[in-house]
């Protein structure tokens, strides 16, 4: 009898197990990230997904290896800085103009890729979303604008790059070449006047701004024709964004009567922005996930900072210890003495010192001076949790309104427009005209967006990097763009910028 | 696993209502050895009943047993005997060591075959091989033991889990390359085996080939461990205590630069780089610190306790454990510490005559707490220690020094007050590692690991047996630390505290059932299985919190009950992917007359790791066997007394690669802030490029051996095999221009592994001298067959500071050999660096000068450039050999075992080459300092224009081989006259020395490094010595 009960107990118990048997019972679906062909349905996917694609932005000063303090690191302006001659190695061999397909740092080329990946894969996907048509040429806009921006990053930082446009598959991802830049030209033009007209002029500040409006994406078409050299073009379309010199533009945007207004921290998205990157403290970022996709401090802040500093008696600045990378050149320093926009963009720390009322750890090759633009101040210490040194908030442009006065009037060259446009630059500031010459708007743009990451850029349109740069090492011919990393040279077609190997 | 507890308890309870007492007639005898000699302490087990006894000092015994009853007499090493009693009322028996029984019993997965008739390569390690091995983790009592097993601690950090790879590398990728381990026939996998205690083990197989493993199917190419506990024995409840205490220090420390030499040496390094003297008067220096005597802890405490009863009659049997054990690490022991309690129950009862119910049960708590970074160049107290500057004193007590440099109010301070110091030449990661401890203090790691298993087997009729097993793992481990406010250095700092803690829990469980056929007919004697399984892991997920600006200063008051403001506290949640097996499998064992033996098995795996396209795998095997001097043409003699060669071929997978990469999924982290507050979105990607067509990786392995005895004493155990995996699955390094944010995985490689195995046993004895030797030696060759990239290699998984990635797996070599530059001797003066041109007469190293490093131009380019690099060697031990002695004399007892490896390269990376100023070994004083000085370690200069120390090349690497004195131990037994007078069965007491020296060239800690790739130091945590003291007692 007992027996018989246990066989019952047994036979319940084997026929559970042999469930188990079905192929269903190895069939599981993922849960907590989605699956690629069911996602990008419907309007909040996709904007989940153009969120995606704005990640990448934060390549401007999110991360240790951030366009400005890399570009500024290469310029004549700047040192790299850093605790010592091999801190930060990339920047330092970039700042000596020494940098080969080992030691490039391949984030500048895999972060962009990644933004044009994700952009390549919205757009393949937005035509089937179900959501409303406006909403959609928006997202498709925004999508196309920004795509055309990190390829405008890629073919001035590395000339010769692949231009995809759809995303890669394991079957035809070693099937790419590189084109021609002209090419590469060509489709970030395409993108952004396709672009601009499904772009609204203005966004909702609180929620919105930092999102692409007709403008900023304006703005960008004429600083790429620019580097073109498509003056003619260049003029037409950054007339539209300048409106008249010193006035309103038609999307409200003004240049910021205090210039040092701009570098206040709080002063997110104000009128004279047109493009900017948007960094917060609210990600609480710790090392765990630092310059990841959920990392949304400003690392250029950190980076800028004083090494060890200490303020010991009032007079002296109160700064959070940074890293003190971006040394400022002596030769900047003497340039830029008497100009007006001296103090909001230099910070000398040598009086300080000298008097004790301050003390800090050089940095590599210190010469005393900090970029103010982006040294932060004690107050600007994020009061949140995570590592505070992580969690900077400063915004940083990708264009402003003076940038592109300045670019409107070095495409015009001369005339009464351009002459407005740099008098309006240099009224801000409390300084005279002076005739329009290349040559002014050169110097003008060199204290106007000191430390901000153009000046490389523009030395190199302008041929002046082999002169400028000489003493830094420089070599005409090889040095104006970077080499391509090494492992996208493993078993791709891809080919090493010359002078490179 | 709440039901299981309760189970366990009303077994209990069930067990011990259980025995019944008889009495009858009185029954003397004696028990000898097969010499004559008595042999005391064996039991003798009145067949049918619970009634046993122990025989004395002189072998002699008496037991009340009626007049046709049998006694089963037994004794541990030696073969039971069974005899009537007859009416006898004195009898002799005599026993003969087991060694000489060929029906020794091996463990083969889902179930037991007699050694005789095994027809795999399996090794086996059992309790009488542990028992005199310090409790510590298991697969350290596994090392050396077993040939073809290569076993590397990854840390000396007590408790921390060794790499272990059974006939070499398997496949790609760290995790996939571990051995499947099966206890008591649960698998085991998550969260690995650190909470088996030791001596509750009774035996553990290695099944090494694949026709052995293939029972295992989808998860047994890397190699199948299966572990079985103790079982209770049917006879007297029998007690046994073991605990040991000691101390543990390092084996051996660096020799680092002191003081005086460390500033004459940058002195130069200033001046041959162009620069001026730094330091002026070296020899004023003098010693400075030592900053290894800071850290290193020369007496860390070491102890263990276990207690385990067991026993049982015929209706049930049980085994119950308790054990504990502590270790202090040897470095900085306050923030390096381990402790596990353990508990164990396994019983097994007998329901009817049909039905078995068995079950095991096993918990531990483990409680560890870890220096951080070890094996890591960037910072951690033994990279700081080894790197820091001997003229940095350990605290600062000049007030004006303190006054002026260590203002911050965050400083670390001992316990007078005055501030560790800061070095003012060593920066970047580098922290004074005693304040680093302080900064640690409190925190720890914990698990809870629950495994057991319940079984009912029906034995239907004499030939037919069914089997349905539940088994179950559940664990739960977590985290707590405290970081105070501090400051280390610029970039190691904290300006608030904070308190965090983790939580995750995993539970695993699996149902098999399993149908068993034996019969014999005439000589063929055959066994089949067919067995059907379900197996689930992975189910669970995790959670944390930190909370920052506690209003405390220490650990000691830190709460998580501190009311902390939202925006003061960050969590973290985890989910864990189920991952399942379904599986359905059948073995044929055969034999004729145990003469010619034939095993076949062939399993059939579905598994929720691969795509709809390659969901099941199918895995067979066959293995043969032949018992040469079983033929009759075999006449018996005293030269070769067996001989049995077996050789076979199997297939076994492998699906040890994280979950869904056949899909492409999307997720969010890809966060952006809008608007003027910053407010932050949750953006989504998709994480990577999709592969439906991931198929199994399959693992092939012939092996053919022979296990033989010669002169009765000696016996020898050859194995060849060649184990070929094919369709290796791995992460590709694909282009960054494609744009994934995570690489994709696929079918990119094969490799083989080859090698030879010999296992040479030796057991007599010599009047009261017992004395047995056993050693076995590993010969193995890896090399990698095919790669599937449009590059002929794949990049090696190894890298080093600015150096960059230093091993490459390419066909042709072993995986990730070491890959660099190959260095020709230093050029002694500037006649030498002239003449060496190339063709067109140019320099080929132009920037050298003399007494830098003469590169070989592999190309022959003329010039030194990446093409230039070469394979310098592999990182894979090619042999590994163990060796142990036992010898008993009387009440005496010796043990010694000696273990090495050698035929592999380490990379030396204990000097930081990117964080100016650190410190160097003593054989920087051998530098080239003028011609003729040196051949082999180059000048030392600051400007290193020729890369001397920066490019990888051979002169980082040093041969890793070794042979260390893991074990010795002396032990001595009181006379049982002695011990039966406080009723005990045996007393024991010995002394153990536990890694007592090594014997290496290798000019780091120690040259036996585990990890994904072996043999890379960073400053790996070295290994403890240890001297230890114990006893152990028997009722």
């Amino acid at each position: 009898m007992k027996t018989i009960k246990y066989k019952y107990l047994f036979i319940a118990l084997a026929i559970i197990s042999f469930g188990s048997c079905s192929e269903e019972f190895v069939e599981i679906q993922p849960k907590g990230v989605f699956l690629s062909e069911n996602y990008y349905s419907n309007e909040k996917q996709c904007t989940a997904a153009l969120v995606g694609v704005y990640d990448a932005m934060r390549k401007n000063s999110g991360g240790f290896e951030n366009m400005i303090s890399m570009m500024n690191a290469g310029s004549d302006d700047f040192y790299a800085g850093g605790g010592d001659a091999k801190d930060g190695q990339q920047m330092q061999d970039f700042s000596t103009h020494s940098l080969t397909s080992i030691n490039v740092p391949g984030s500048f080329w895999n972060d962009h890729y990644q933004g044009i990946f994700r952009a390549n894969v919205l757009l393949s996907k937005l035509p089937e979303a179900d959501m409303g048509d406006d909403v959609k040429l928006r997202i498709a806009a925004e999508t196309k604008a920004l795509r055309a921006i990190y390829y405008f990053n890629l073919v001035r930082m590395f000339k010769n790059v692949p231009l995809i446009l759809v995303p890669l598959t394991s079957q035809t991802m070693y099937g790419v070449e590189q084109a021609a830049p002209e090419a590469v030209y060509a489709q970030i033009e395409k993108d952004l006047l396709e672009a601009i007209p499904a772009l609204p002029a203005t966004v909702t500040a609180a929620t919105d701004a930092g999102r692409l409006t007709k403008g900023g994406v304006q703005a960008m078409l004429g600083k790429v024709y620019l580097f073109e050299g498509k003056k003619t073009e260049a003029a037409a379309v950054l007339a539209q964004v300048n409106g008249t010199p010193g006035a309103v533009n038609q999307y409200g945007n003004k240049l910021l009567e205090s210039f040092s207004d701009l570098w206040v921290h709080a002063n997110k998205f104000n009128t004279e922005s047109l493009i900017e990157v948007c960094h917060s403290a609210s990600g609480n970022t710790i090392w765990d996930f630092y310059a990841s996709g959920k990392d949304e401090g400003n690392t250029l802040n950190l980076m800028i900072g004083p090494r060890d500093y200490k303020k010991v008696k009032e007079g002296a600045p109160d700064l959070p210890a940074g890293w003190g990378f971006n040394i400022i050149t002596q030769n900047l320093y003497d340039a830029m003495k008497t100009d007006p926009r001296f103090e909001a963009t230099i910070l000398d720390l040598n009086p300080h010192a000298a008097s004790g009322a301050a003390t800090y750890t050089p940095s590599y090759q210190n010469t005393g001076y900090f970029l103010s633009k982006y040294v932060p101040r004690a107050s600007d210490v994020s009061t949140g949790a995570g590592i505070k040194d992580l969690n900077y908030r400063q915004n940083t442009y990708i264009i402003r309104l003076a940038d592109t006065y300045l670019m409107e009037a070095e495409a015009l060259g001369s005339g009464a427009r351009a002459q407005a446009l740099l008098d309006a630059v240099r009224a801000r500031v409390g300084l005279p005209s002076i005739p329009v010459t290349l040559q002014a708007i050169k110097n003008e743009r060199r204290m106007e967006f000191a430390g901000e990451g153009l000046r490389f850029f523009d030395l190199v349109r302008w041929g002046d990097a082999a002169t400028v740069l000489a003493n830094r090492g420089f070599n005409a011919g090889v040095d104006e763009i970077f080499p391509i990393p090494t492992r996208e040279l493993q078993g791709t077609k891809l080919k090493q910028n010359p002078g490179y190997n | 696993m709440k039901l299981l507890k309760a189970f366990v308890f009303c077994i209990l309870s069930i067990l011990f209502s259980a025995y019944a007492h008889a009495q009858d007639a009185s029954t003397k005898g004696k028990v000898i050895d097969e010499t004559g000699l008595p042999i005391p302490g064996a039991t003798i087990l009145l067949k049918g009943t619970a009634m046993s006894v122990t025989s004395d000092f002189d072998g002699k015994f008496q037991i009340n047993a009626p007049k046709n009853g049998t006694l089963t007499i037994s004794f541990i090493g030696y073969k039971t005997v069974e005899t009537t009693i007859n009416g006898q009322n004195a009898m002799n028996v005599k026993l003969y060591p087991a060694t000489q029984d060929l029906n020794e019993v091996v463990v083969v997965g889902y179930g037991t075959q007699k050694k005789s008739v095994t027809t795999g390569a399996i090794s086996s390690v059992k309790a009488k091989d542990l028992e005199k091995v310090p409790n510590g983790r298991i697969e350290q009592a596994l090392q050396g033991r077993v040939s073809g097993v290569t076993i590397a601690a990854s840390s000396g950090q007590p408790g921390s889990a060794s790499t272990i790879r059974i006939r070499g590398i398997t496949t790609f990728g760290d995790g996939g390359n571990n051995p499947l381990w099966v206890v008591d026939g649960v698998v085991v996998d998550a969260g690995g085996i650190g909470y088996l205690n030791q001596s509750d083990i009774e035996s553990m197989e290695v099944l090494k080939d694949a026709a052995s493993a293939a029972i295992y199917g989808t998860r047994a190419a890397t190699g199948v461990i299966l572990v079985t506990t103790k079982k209770g024995k049917s006879g007297k409840i029998t007690v046994s205590y073991n605990g040991f205490a000691g101390v543990s220090s390092p084996e051996t420390t660096l020799n680092m630069l002191n003081a005086t030499q460390y500033t004459t040496i940058m002195n130069e390094k200033s001046v041959a780089a162009g620069g001026s003297i730094r330091f002026a008067d070296p020899s004023a220096y003098g010693e400075g610190t030592d900053w290894q005597k800071q850290i290193f802890n020369t007496s860390a405490l070491r102890y263990s306790h276990e207690l385990s009863i067991s026993g049982g009659n015929d209706v049930s049997t049980f085994y119950a454990s308790f054990g504990t054990q502590n270790q202090d690490g040897i470095v900085l022991s306050e923030i390096s510490n381990y402790n596990r309690t353990n508990f164990r129950l396994n019983s097994t009862h007998k329901i009817s005559k049909v039905f078995t119910f068995g079950q095991t049960f096993g918990f531990s708590r483990e409680k560890t707490a870890g220096i951080g970074n070890t094996n890591n160049e960037f910072g951690g107290p033994l990279a700081s220690a080894i790197s820091l500057d001997p003229l940095t004193p350990v605290v600062e007590t000049d007030p004006t020094v303190i006054n002026s440099r260590y203002t911050n109010p965050a400083m670390v301070r001992d316990e007078n007050g005055n501030p560790y110091a800061i070095s003012e030449l060593v920066k970047a990661e580098m922290t004074n590692p005693l304040a680093y401890e302080k900064t640690r203090l409190g925190g720890f790691n914990w698990a809870d690991n629950m495994v057991g298993n319940a079984y009912v087997e029906a034995t239907i009729s004499k030939h037919f047996k069914f089997k349905t097993i539940f088994g179950g793992k559940m664990s739960y481990w977590g985290n707590e630390g405290f970081t105070p406010v501090h400051y280390l250095s610029a970039t190691s700092k904290a300006v608030e505290n904070s308190y965090s803690q983790g939580e995750n829990s995993s539970f695993a469980w699996n149902v098999e059932n399993i149908a068993t056929y034996s019969n014999s007919i005439g000589n063929h004697n055959f066994t089949v299985l067919l067995g059907q399984g379900a197996y689930v892991d992975n189910i669970g997920g995790g959670s944390g919190v930190t909370l920052q600006d506690l209003p405390i200063d220490s650990y000691r008051d830190a709460s998580f009950g501190f009311d902390i403001p939202a925006d003061k506290r960050t969590s973290w949640t985890s989910a864990q992917t189920e991952h399942k097996l379904t599986s359905l499998f059948t073995r044929l064992n055969y034999d004729f007359k145990e003469k010619y033996l034939f095993t076949g098995i062939i399993r059939r795996d579905g598994s929720t790791r691969f795509g709809g396209n390659n969901k099941f795998g199918v895995f067979p095997s066959f293995n043969l066997g032949w018992v040469v001097t079983k033929e009759e043409f075999w006449k018996e003699n005293d030269i070769l007394n067996t001989l049995k060669i077996r050789g076979g071929y199997g297939v076994v997978g492998n699906d040890a690669i994280a979950d869904f990469r056949y899909l492409s999924v999307v997720e969010g982290g890809y966060n952006y802030a809008f608007g003027s507050d910053a407010k932050i979105t949750t953006g989504y990607a998709n994480l990577t490029l999709d592969n439906p067509d991931l198929r199994w990786e399959e693992t092939s392995q012939a092996n053919i051996g022979f296990e033989s005895r010669f002169f009765h004493d000696l016996t020898l155990t050859v194995d060849v095999y060649s184990k070929k995996t094919s369709g290796i699955l791995r992460e590709v390094n694909i282009p960054g221009y494609v744009g994934v944010a995570k690489n994709p995985t696929a079918n990119i490689a094969d490799m083989e592994n080859r090698g030879l195995e010999i296992e040479l046993g030796y057991k007599k004895r010599f009047g009261d001298l017992n004395f047995s030797a056993n050693a076995n030696f590993a010969y193995l060759e890896n090399e990698v067959t095919y790669v599937a990239s449009d590059a002929d290699y794949i990049v090696g998984d190894a890298s080093f500071q600015s150096m960059g990635v230093v091993t490459r797996t390419k066909v042709g070599q072993s995986y990730n050999s070491f890959y660099g530059f190959k260095t020709a001797g230093i050029f002694q003066n500037d006649a030498e660096v002239a003449a060496y041109t190339n063709a067109s007469g140019g320099l080929i190293q132009p920037k050298a000068r003399p007494g830098d490093f003469r590169w070989v131009d592999t190309d022959g380019n003329g010039a030194i450039d990446d093409n230039d690099k070469q394979f310098l060697g592999n990182n894979i031990p090619k042999y590994t050999f163990g060796l142990t002695l036992n010898l008993d004399y009387k009440n005496f007892d010796f043990m010694a075992f000696a273990q090495g490896a050698a035929g592999n390269k380490v990379f030396q990376g204990l000097h930081r080459l990117d964080v100016a100023n650190v410190n160097y070994q003593t054989d920087a004083l051998g530098r080239w300092t003028g011609e003729g000085t040196s051949n082999d370690y180059p000048r030392l200069t600051d400007n290193d224009t020729n890369e001397n120390f920066g490019k990888m090349s051979d002169f980082h690497l040093e041969n890793g081989d070794y042979l260390r004195l893991k074990l010795i131990q002396l032990g001595y037994s009181l006379p049982s006259n002695v011990v039966s007078q406080i009723g005990a069965s045996k007393i024991r007491f010995y002394i153990t020395g536990e890694n007592l020296f090594t014997i290496t060239k290798y000019t780091g800690f120690d040259p036996e490094i585990g990890g994904g790739v072996f043999g890379i130091d960073k400053g790996v945590y070295p290994q403890a010595k240890s001297y230890l003291f114990g006893a152990s007692v028997q009722f």
